[in-house]
């Protein structure tokens, strides 16, 4: 069985917290999951097959051009920013 | 004919012949929205003052639709049915919504989605449990729920939904409607909240299949603001749905189909009913073939979706921070903010697959599981492209059986029955056009049949659909709907 501070610190690392119950069904679910991931690797030969990331190639695919597109204004951007001084998101002090 | 009944064409109908304006097809919407809020959820938002909308020839022009509310529009909360969104109010359109706006749309409300579209029964929003319109003790299946209540109770014609796994397309057989999902990048996913971006498709559902074509003929095109969309195509799907069908290969997986592999008597029911429509096909000029597919691929599906969706969703989603939009609970620090918007914002099911996707990534599994996961997903796709060459499309039920009650057991799936729940993702992981349409009625609940075709030939999908929505002769139905 996976080790819950495993699963913590995985947890942490996406920057958020569960509570105790729920990473105990967390653990419990988690040895479920890993056998359905177990088929993963049943496929022989699997190595030699390059990974797919994309749902085919896609020949008309183009950057854009390099050139100003519609853009916000700075009312916009902040409009669902809670916190605000001087058109900047204001957040705690970072340098002391 | 009521409201409730009328197709996207018949309403247009109606319009012209100045049987009915714009205004009150609206308020009729409106009044069934709210008549059926407080039993059903459809809706996180219901609009209620009508809007002036420009006016021209478009199909959908003075139309009542929904649209999920994990698209972005301007000055209308959209909250993907997160808490982490509860007050979030864009200042931009999603080029979907951009489209129906300039055709002329009228939009009735924004729809519940399981939270940020993360799941597949619908209930797992902010704001509550969606219910089946057919059975209130059953689920409708999501994530596009909402989408399909409101289609499905006939509260509009049609609804915007999105899909990933089959999040149009199982919900459309749970509620006896049409889903229909198009090639990946037939319609932009400018202004969709991503889950994950490599399987995300907008789509949409309809009571039949003419105005699924009609709509997707409105949403279809290049997107500058979507460099993944395809090139424009000069043609009409909703023009070509009474092509000739005779001499289209239609093939079905044996592993999938086989009646003695499940014990379950509502599945080997489906079966009944998918051979007798099997029959029906050929009588009709369709050539309809069994194929072997490997079984071990075919276990892999499931696995394969939420290793590849899971990880793509903890990137996309790295963005909800309470920092520039969101909740902004207290912290002494950046991070401490975030990580407390997160903890409050997220609930438990999205934040197991976040974790998930977490360990997926870890440095010591991405080879063993998010890259074999990619291997796979290119041996299914290869698979069903070689098929394609000489099919012009895959036919299998939707689901094995009628929705499940909130309540069912959460025992685990057999491995056969697994594959039957989840075989719909293989048009995800290959962007292939698919769409799901009623099938047959088991003690009047909804069973959907699903057919996926080639990758860009939506055309073919949506003229073979149309036969065999002849053939079933189950369209337009709205829940409550009796003798089907």
């Amino acid at each position: 069985m996976i080790e819950k501070e495993k699963l913590k610190e995985y947890a942490h690392k996406l920057m958020f917290d569960m509570d105790e119950e729920e990473y105990q069904t967390l653990q419990e679910e988690f040895d479920v999951i890993l056998e359905q991931m177990e088929l993963i690797e049943k496929i022989p030969n699997i190595k030699e097959v390059e990974p797919m990331t994309f749902p085919f190639p896609l020949e008309e695919a183009a950057l854009r051009e390099d050139e100003i597109g519609d853009y916000l204004t700075v009312d916009e951007v902040l409009s669902n920013v809670k916190h605000q001084v001087r058109d900047q998101v204001k957040v705690p002090k970072v340098v002391e | 004919m009521d409201y409730r009944h009328k197709t996207i064409k018949e309403l247009k109908q109606d319009l012209i012949d100045e049987k009915t304006t714009s205004e009150e097809l609206f308020k009729e919407a409106n009044e069934l929205a709210h008549k059926y809020q407080d039993e059903y959820n459809s809706f996180v938002t219901i609009i209620d003052k009508y809007k002036k909308r420009a006016k021209n020839d478009s199909m959908i022009n003075g139309i009542p639709y929904a649209i999920k509310d994990n698209f972005s529009t301007s000055n209308i909360l959209t909250t993907a049915s997160s808490n982490i969104l509860k007050d979030y109010i864009p200042v931009y359109d999603a080029t979907v919504y951009k489209k129906l706006k300039i055709n002329g749309g009228v939009l009735v409300g924004k729809t519940t989605l399981d939270e940020l579209a993360m799941g597949g029964t619908g209930t797992t929003a902010h704001t509550g449990v969606v219910k089946n319109p057919w059975d209130k003790k059953r689920l409708i299946g999501g994530s596009s729920a909402g989408s399909a209540s409101a289609v499905s109770l006939g509260i509009v014609p049609f609804s915007i939904g999105s899909d990933t796994g089959d999040s149009i397309r199982k919900p459309a057989s749970f509620g006896g409607i049409v889903g229909f999902k198009p090639t990946y990048g037939r319609i932009s996913r400018y202004g969709l909240f991503a889950f994950a971006s490599s399987l995300d498709h907008v789509g949409c559902f309809t009571r039949n299949v003419e105005d699924a074509a009609i709509v997707t003929d409105i949403l279809k095109g290049h997107d500058p603001l979507d460099m993944t969309t395809l090139k424009d195509e000069d043609i009409k799907y909703s023009e070509h749905l009474d092509d000739d069908i005779k001499g289209k290969k239609l093939f079905y997986i044996k592993e999938i189909c086989n009646i003695e592999g499940y014990e379950d008597e509502n599945i080997k029911k489906t079966f009944k009913e998918f051979y007798k429509l099997v029959d029906k096909l050929k009588e009709e000029g369709f050539i309809v073939e069994e194929v072997s597919f490997d079984e071990n691929l075919l276990n892999a599906i499931y696995p394969t979706y939420m290793t590849i969706s899971c990880a793509e969703a903890t990137s996309n989603n790295a963005n909800l921070t309470g920092i520039q939009f969101g909740p902004r609970p207290k912290g002494d620090s950046i991070d401490e903010i975030m990580f407390n918007a997160r903890t409050e914002g997220f609930s438990e099911l999205i934040k197991r697959r976040f974790i998930l996707g977490s360990y997926i990534l870890q440095k010591e599994n991405q080879d063993k599981l998010f890259l074999n996961a990619c291997r796979i997903r290119r041996l299914i796709v290869d698979k069903m492209n070689e098929l394609f060459k000489e099919y012009d499309g895959l036919i299998l039920p939707a689901s094995g059986s009628f929705a499940p009650t909130f309540d069912a057991s959460s025992e685990r799936l057999n491995p056969k029955a697994t594959v039957l729940e989840n075989h719909m993702a293989i048009a995800n992981f290959g962007g292939f056009p698919s769409i799901t349409l009623p099938m047959y009625y088991n003690n009047n609940l909804p069973v959907g049949i699903n057919l996926t075709g080639k990758v860009r030939d939506d055309k073919t999908v949506l003229n073979m659909a149309k036969k065999i929505e002849d053939i079933v002769n189950l369209k337009n139905k709205v829940a409550g709907d009796e003798n089907v």
